[in-house]
């Protein structure tokens, strides 16, 4: 079994789901297919989390991600949350482009945007 | 066996890589893709136990993402190097991703053959119904009358069924998923790693780009859902009636049997050939 850190016992979601905006192909996988529909588009297609508490923490959204972009129930330390408040992500340098040029000049530090490897055991 | 996140798949890919990776928004083989590594993470696998063997192809580029020893081939020859790589190196585990134009087209004749030896290798062959990388030109899988840019007015020839050919070709094990049932994917995948002998699992996986918009089939989000109506499990499929399996297709475990493989029966050869050197 993976095991899913995201959910107790009693399947109620304990930690966020962090998105990495830089990943993501605005493709709506994971809008479309979360069992519960809480998984929106915003204006320009990134995927936001509306309604948490209704969240099954079944990770789906992460698995039909083609562009892993979503992780369920491991917080990456500073991570964008996946419910994001829709300013998160309104600036037209993170959405629009992701040149370098365009990050730095973001205020979302680059590191923020992309998963990176954790440190080699 | 270690329970482990599903975020492992950071650990696995290569990060010095370009990403976001190279296929179109939505594309299925990116689920495949985290799926792959999961079973692999879940199976207990070293990386340095692991190679990946890939053709040329969309599919073809699977390997190049994952941190692990991989070769990417030429066009329908992936089995082939990976034969050499098995025979010269039995401990590692081999891994052979290819698309279906790569797998039975062009390369079709290993293929048969490496079932038929039952060489202890795994082969994921994702189906996409085309040719992906090149434009959408039919492959020996594309549907009777679907369109593709070498058949604009449909598809004059049946096509070919990867799982019912390898099973009899003899292949150990033979599974069919989609990407759209990641779950079962995952445990696919896991099953035909872990299995002594040739491990065959067809992923239907949708080109929307391609094969999608030549025949109308929206994006791939739509293409998944036709997935999920068009699958029925093996053991509701065998008692449905042939107008009932009409447009459907059977997703699951479709062989599983033992047979002596490749590399026992040449070690065979080679202790019969040593004794009567010895008795010579
Ligand atoms: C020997 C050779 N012949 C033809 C090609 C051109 N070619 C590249 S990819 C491809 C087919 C890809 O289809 P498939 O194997 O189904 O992979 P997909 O892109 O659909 O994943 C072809 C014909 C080639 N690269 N090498
Ligand atoms: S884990 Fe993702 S797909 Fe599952 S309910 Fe929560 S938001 Fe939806
Ligand atoms: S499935 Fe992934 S790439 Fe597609 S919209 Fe959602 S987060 Fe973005
Ligand atoms: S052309 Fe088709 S198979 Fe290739 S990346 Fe695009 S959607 Fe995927
Ligand atoms: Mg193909």
């Amino acid at each position: 079994m993976i095991a899913n850190e995201a959910t107790t016992k009693r399947g109620k979601p304990q930690t966020k789901h962090s998105f990495y905006p830089a990943w993501c192909k605005r493709c709506g996988n994971c809008v479309a297919f979360c069992p519960v529909g809480i998984l929106v588009s915003d204006e320009w297609g990134y995927p936001r989390q509306v309604d948490k508490e209704r969240c099954t923490g079944c990770g789906l959204c992460e698995m039909l991600c083609p562009d892993f972009a979503i992780t369920v129930g491991y917080e990456k330390p500073g991570a964008v949350d996946l419910a994001h408040p829709a300013s998160a992500l309104d600036s037209p340098e993170v959405t629009q482009e992701k040149s370098d040029a365009a990050k730095a000049a973001s205020n979302i530090s680059p590191e923020r945007l992309a998963p990176v490897p954790r440190e080699e055991k | 066996m270690t329970a482990v996140h599903r975020s492992v798949v950071y650990d696995w890919l290569r990060h010095d890589k370009k990403f976001p990776h190279v296929w179109c928004p939505g594309c299925g083989l990116g689920i495949l893709l985290g799926s792959l590594v999961r079973s692999l993470a879940q199976g207990g696998y070293d990386k340095n136990q692991v190679v990946l063997v890939s053709g040329i192809g969309c599919s073809g580029r699977l390997p190049v993402y994952v941190d692990v020893g991989s070769v990417h081939t030429t066009h329908g020859r992936a089995l082939t190097f990976a034969t050499g790589i098995k025979l010269a190196k039995p401990e590692l585990k081999v891994i052979v991703v290819m698309g279906d134009g790569d797998a039975t087209a062009i390369g079709g004749n290993h293929l048969i053959h490496a079932a038929r030896r039952n060489l202890d290798l795994t082969a994921i062959i994702v189906n996409n119904l085309t040719y992906g990388m090149t434009g959408g030109q039919y492959s020996p899988t594309t549907p009777l009358g679907a369109k593709a840019t070498t058949a604009p007015y449909g598809h004059s020839e049946p096509s070919f069924d990867i799982s019912a050919l390898t099973v009899t070709a003899g292949a150990s094990f033979v599974a069919r998923s989609t990407v759209y049932h990641v779950t079962q994917l995952d445990q696919m995948l896991g099953q035909a790693i872990a299995k002594k002998g040739f491990g065959v699992v067809e992923v239907l996986s949708p080109c929307h780009t391609n094969y999608g918009r030549q025949n109308r089939l929206g994006s791939q989000v739509e293409m998944m859902k036709g997935y999920k109506k068009q699958a029925v499990r093996v053991d509701r499929w065998e008692k449905m009636s042939p107008a009932d399996r009409e447009d459907r297709f059977p997703i699951g475990v479709l062989a599983d049997h033992e047979r002596p493989t490749f590399l026992e029966t040449y070690q065979g050869a080679v202790d019969r050939a040593q004794a009567i050197r010895k008795e010579g």
